[in-house]
């Protein structure tokens, strides 16, 4: 029987995918659902590994998922941290201001069509702006790695598992059952 | 105690400490204000926190949005009830439509409304996360026990095969 697919080419593409998702402000709003970003990359890896496998491979297995999703969310913490770093030095407050007055103007279209309560709106960009001060600290940036490499794993462990009850080959693979 | 019932266990008690933490957050902000900002600080990447959105206890809002409180909370009442309609030792996994279908009213939730059609109240964010929540233990359970005990009899077989090469 023929090996199994090399687990970390998915781990790092996955990996970059949440670190992106998770790390450019703006769109790392998707996290603020339940780290629905980290989920869907963990979801994401299970469907690109099972994309890999081909006939005369051992099957797919649960703990391939938890292996993967493990590797995918400590990528994707680095990354994510790397990712916010890298903008914040490269662009500065340009890339950050543009982002806030980008995401101002949709939230309060969102307001004006009744969507968003106005002191709601209010709410979200004070948060915006929070978080846009934090990134600027080292403290915050350590402390923001410190967090996300607890909780990514996590999420996007989670996020694999469901990949594998949703991807998972028509037969599960015999395991013993140790008592 | 089986390997099985050790990692359900164990799982359980990692949830319940997320969800203990959700509600310590608020509780302990008279009198460890500290402690209070940094579980508020902790869950902060993961949610939005905000206060319109959020269920209270005593005037503070919990550490996660209504939704989010929904989906924990729903998830760890199932998971506690999980060996009482399913059998743990059992991989198998419900059919995927469910999944979708538990998934189905917080989908509509949001998109009437961002659309405006209707806005969503507290109620049926709450609601539509308890849906999603209380379905998730039963795709995420059997296959976490299975990775488990598969990792197990791994480090076993490694285990003996190392021993084998010692005693040789």
């Amino acid at each position: 029987m023929l090996e199994k697919p090399n687990k970390l080419r998915v781990a790092l593409i996955s990996g970059v995918v949440i670190g992106a998702v998770s790390g450019i402000p703006g769109i790392s709003l998707i996290n603020c659902c339940c780290c629905a970003g980290v989920w869907l990359g963990g979801l994401m890896a299970m469907y690109l590994y099972k994309q890999q496998f081909t006939e005369g491979m051992a099957p797919m297995e649960s703990s391939d998922a938890l292996i993967l999703g493990l590797m995918s969310g400590v990528v994707g913490a680095f990354v994510a941290t790397l990712t916010s770093v890298f903008i914040l030095l490269v662009f500065g407050p340009v890339e950050a201001e543009f982002v806030k007055s980008v995401f101002e103007k949709f939230v309060e279209r969102l307001a004006e069509s009744g969507s968003v309560p106005s002191d709601l709106a209010d709410q979200l960009k004070d948060q915006l702006d929070q978080s846009i001060r934090d990134s600027a600290r080292i403290s915050g940036i350590f402390g923001n790695l410190f967090i996300t490499l607890i909780v990514f794993p996590i999420f996007a462990i989670l996020g694999a598992l469901l990949g594998y009850a949703i991807f998972r080959p028509k037969t599960p693979p015999q395991t013993t059952q140790a008592q | 105690m089986s390997d099985s019932k050790k990692v359900y266990s164990a799982f359980l008690v990692l949830v319940a400490t997320w969800c203990a933490g959700i509600i310590l957050a608020p509780l302990l902000e008279p009198s460890e204000p500290r402690i209070s900002s940094l579980l508020y600080s902790f869950y902060a990447p993961i949610c939005h926190q905000i206060d319109g959105r959020s269920l209270h206890i005593d005037g503070a809002k919990l550490a996660v949005c209504a939704r989010c409180s929904g989906i924990y909370f729903s998830f760890l009442i199932s998971l506690l009830l999980y060996p009482v309609v399913h059998r743990l030792a059992s991989p198998a996994i419900p059919n995927r439509r469910w999944l979708s279908i538990a998934l189905l009213p917080m989908a509509v939730d949001v998109f009437l409304n961002v659309t405006g059609i209707h806005p969503s109240s507290i109620l049926t964010r709450t609601f539509t996360g308890i849906c999603f929540g209380a379905v998730l233990p039963f795709y995420l359970l059997p296959p976490l026990l299975e990775a488990v005990t598969q990792l197990q009899t791994r480090l076993h077989l490694r285990g003996g095969l190392l021993y084998a090469r010692k005693a040789q």
